[in-house]
């Protein structure tokens, strides 16, 4: 069975945000404006933290991009009322935009913060409506979403390798956000395939996961500790 | 045969009255004992007894309602199973909540229909009759169904009497 | 005789200050017409807001990540809370054959079913799309697919029904024996008017046979017993929409009973308000006696005592505990820059009733309304700290909220109390208050005991 998951190299992160920015582009995501990015509105599905350790003048400056963790046993899941958000067999925390009714219990629920409300329709202004990727759906309001790992590649290489009567290939895929980073901090692939790069990335000394005590089981590996 | 009303200021007076008609021999069948709010239980006319299956029906309801609403969890949930959070599909304490809401709402019904039906409410056929508003005074209204030429000395002692 | 002759005559007398329960409903009083109106006006507000909310989105409200709960399900959570009024008088004080309750049973229930009527719209107003709230109705859809029943919100749906409905009828049964009396009397003064035909409808053709109350009797019995179990699921599922997420300060074991009591707390802080105010404005005195006062004030007492007992327990076992996300939230609880709310909340659930209820003088009407006031406005802040603390600290740092209200959050707050107001006053203007039969059922109880004691004297 596959179960799609991701590495992520803290060390060689640097910060830079392209991931961000390529995920919006990606995934349609609205941009909310000054006013309610200052109530907190901002959606970021992948967002980076940035945590200062030490004092000046040795301070470090540590990124950590966090994103959703499709966590095996997800918080979110069973506290929807209308079953909007579920595990697929793939191993993916799916979200069902149509069937959201916006109770926002999932939101509540996330250990990791990493969902988001559409508090209003997404403003798009001539002629940024043509920016959208025709692949993925344009969110109403009273809607909740966040990273689906880029379900639509996922889908898109899946349908490609069936016509072709093969597996996907390891590196076939890849999200927008680990296709956009300069320095490959992040990997994606199949944890369930022993070959593949995240899987390697998994067994190493480095990888954690974040909030481990709460026993997610998230499909998001961070590598730290490296210097 | 037409009927004969009788009001009676207090309960007291009202069982004396029911003791005259008893020792008249009139059936407790032609005899209706009515008031604002419950008398003392023996107070009856000889003959009658009053019963109700509340309890037990209350008790059935709710093993129907919990039941129904426990195989309303069951199947939804296995037709289009989603899986959730690492849980099963029927979780049995989240469906025990369910199953025991499913026998109040059972038990709620059920206790209220048999109290609707035993009642012989609503009372589309009930007639009102020429004393009842002394029923609103809380006094004890006797009807007896009896001919023109009965004996009324059981109702010796009454506020009011007339005959419809 | 003289028994019989000074029990006649004390029956004419009750009749005489029953007309203070019957003229309400039987006569026009432009005062209570005119609070219903104002109240009505206010529960505009409400409508207003939420209709303002749906065409806006959800949005309008000051809701926002991490917070994306605020006063709408504080408020949820307040009015569900206050309807365990009715409950604890109704039926605990009729399965423990308490008499006193008497007079104070259809009040007591008629909060109950106004207040969770009113509870129930704010899962509605609450949703960010409210137009298919239907999804989580079990119904056959096109699609096949079914609710959720492993989510806590589903087992709120399922529970506040089976209570609304229950109050409801729970209501309704005792009810109708008083619609029969005041049918039996308006037939004579008014056989024509709108309020006979009101009364002649609503008392069913109610006889009072002794079959008749035999069953009566039965099945209210049947539903207070039913009912005490249903009350204490319903604030513990509501609860539970709370301590099944892993929040910090919100997974705690404790939640369940600490809610069923905070909730009857709250219960009897409205009715203690309510009987007051019904007491002064409606000259019910008698009825409402200070005895009646005296005695729900122990119980409030007594209520006092196991909140402020579950909430120093919930307090002390994070506290000790020390565990780093739980800490966060304790801290911003009881020391951060809105501390002083949390505090407000101990003097008035805590201090305040604690001072004043073990004191006879301060059971008092005018003592319990005044504690009772202060424990709404406190039990209202306790759901408020739950809610809003806990979300504005999520653990992963980095994301911080800080929750203000908007003014539709705001103005369905007070309109939702404008609401009650008026469901209440429209209530008390219909239906009396106080409810008659089981007055007089006590009335012959009380003089079936005195004449056997009579009886054996004399005999």
């Amino acid at each position: 069975m596959t179960r799609w998951g991701m590495a992520i190299d803290t060390d060689r992160c640097t910060g830079c945000g392209a991931c961000v920015v390529a995920c919006h582009a990606e995934n349609n995501i609205q941009t909310v404006g000054e006013v309610e990015a200052g109530k907190g509105r901002a959606m970021h599905w992948l967002r980076i933290e940035r945590y200062y350790e030490g004092e000046f003048p040795d301070i470090k400056v540590r990124f950590q991009p966090v994103l959703c963790q499709h966590c095996g046993s997800a918080p979110c899941e069973p506290v929807c009322p209308v079953y909007a958000t579920y595990r697929t067999p793939e191993g993916l925390n799916a979200m069902v935009y149509s069937r959201c009714i916006g109770t926002r219990y999932c939101a509540n629920n996330c250990p990791y913060t990493v969902r988001f409300f559409n508090w209003f329709e997404g403003e798009w202004p001539e002629p940024l409506e043509r920016q959208w990727n025709p692949d993925v759906s344009v969110r109403p309001a009273g809607v909740m979403e966040k990273c689906t790992f880029c379900v639509q590649r996922i889908q898109d290489a899946e349908d490609i390798a069936q016509d072709e009567d093969r597996g996907v290939r390891d590196g076939e895929i890849r999200t927008a956000c680990s296709q956009s980073c300069p320095a490959q901090a992040i990997t994606f692939g199949d944890l369930e395939d022993p070959e593949s790069r995240v899987s390697e990335l998994e067994r190493t000394e480095r990888a954690t996961r974040l909030l481990e005590d709460l026993s997610t089981d998230s499909s998001v590996i961070y590598l730290r500790g490296g210097r | 045969m037409g009927s004969f009303h009788a009001v009676f200021a207090r309960p007291e007076q009202a069982r004396t009255a029911l003791a005259r008609l008893a020792s008249d021999g009139v059936s407790s069948d032609d005899i209706e004992m009515r008031s604002s709010a419950p008398l003392d239980h023996h107070l009856l006319p000889h003959g009658a007894s009053v019963s109700s299956r509340v309890p037990w029906h209350a008790l059935i309801g709710g093993i129907l309602g919990g039941i129904a609403f426990f195989s309303m969890v069951k199947f939804t949930s296995e037709a289009y199973p989603l899986p959730t959070g690492g849980m099963p599909i029927v979780p049995l304490p989240t469906s025990g909540i369910i199953t025991f809401e499913g026998m109040a709402i059972g038990a709620i019904l059920m206790t209220v229909g048999t109290v609707l039906f035993e009642c012989g409410l609503p009372g589309l056929r009930s007639v009102a009759g020429p004393l009842d508003h002394h029923l609103a005074d809380d006094h004890v209204l006797i009807t007896v169904q009896c001919g023109e030429d009965a004996s009324t000395v059981w109702a010796d002692g009454a506020l009011e009497t007339a005959r419809s | 005789m003289a028994s019989v002759a000074t029990a006649a005559a004390e029956a004419a007398e009750s009749r005489e200050s029953e007309q203070v329960l019957v003229r309400p409903v039987t006569t026009f009083r432009p005062k209570l017409l005119l609070g219903s109106l104002l109240a009505g006006g206010v529960m505009g507000l409400l409508f207003y807001s939420w209709g303002y909310q749906i065409v806006n989105d959800i949005g309008v409200a000051g809701i926002s990540r991490p917070n994306f709960w605020g006063f709408y399900i504080v408020n949820f959570v307040f009015w569900i809370g206050i309807s365990h009024a009715g409950t604890l008088i109704s039926a605990i004080l009729r399965v423990t054959q308490a008499e006193w309750r008497r007079p104070v049973t259809r009040c007591a229930e008629a909060i109950t079913t106004f207040a969770l009527m009113i509870g129930g719209l704010f899962p509605l107003i609450h949703l960010g799309r409210p137009w298919v709230f239907w999804y989580m109705v079990p119904l056959p859809t096109s699609r096949g697919i079914w609710p959720n029943f492993r989510s806590p919100l589903m087992w709120d749906i399922m529970a506040i029904s089976t209570y609304l409905l229950g109050s409801m009828l729970y209501l309704f049964l005792p009810m109708i024996p008083d619609m029969a009396i005041l049918r039996d009397k308006t037939m004579k003064d008014a056989p024509g008017s709108l309020r006979t035909l009101f009364f002649r409808v609503l008392a069913m053709g109610w006889r009072g046979t002794p079959q008749q109350w035999h069953s009566l009797e039965a099945g209210i019995k049947a539903m207070a017993v039913i009912i005490i179990p249903v009350a204490i699921s319903v604030h513990t599922i509501v609860s539970w929409d709370f301590a099944m997420a892993i929040q910090p300060m919100w997974h705690s074991a404790i939640f369940g009973p600490y809610f069923v009591v905070g909730a009857i707390y709250s219960g009897i802080a409205v009715l203690m308000v309510a009987m007051y105010l019904l007491r002064r404005g409606m000259g019910i005195g008698e009825y409402l006696s200070d005895k009646v006062f005296n005695n729900l004030g122990l119980l409030f007492l007594a209520f006092a005592m196991m909140w402020s007992y579950f909430t120093f327990a919930e307090h002390l076992t994070v506290w000790y505990g020390s565990e780093h996300a739980e800490m966060a939230v304790f801290n911003l609880r009881l020391y951060g820059p809105a501390a002083w709310v949390f505090w407000t909340m101990i003097v008035t659930n805590v201090v305040i009733p604690l001072l004043i209820l073990p004191f006879p003088k301060g059971r008092s009407p005018l003592g319990t309304a005044i504690v009772g006031l202060g424990v709404l406005v406190g039990m209202w802040i306790e759901r408020y700290l739950i809610v809003v603390n806990t979300l504005s600290l999520p653990r992963l740092d980095f994301t911080v909220g800080s929750y203000s209200p908007s003014w539709t959050e705001l103005g369905i707050l007070v309109g939702s109390a404008g609401m009650f107001v008026f469901l209440y006053f429209t209530f008390v203007q219909l239906i009396p208050i106080v409810s008659i039969w089981e007055v007089r059922e006590g009335e012959h109880i009380r003089d079936h005991k005195a004449q056997t004691i009579i009886a054996g004297e004399e005999a």
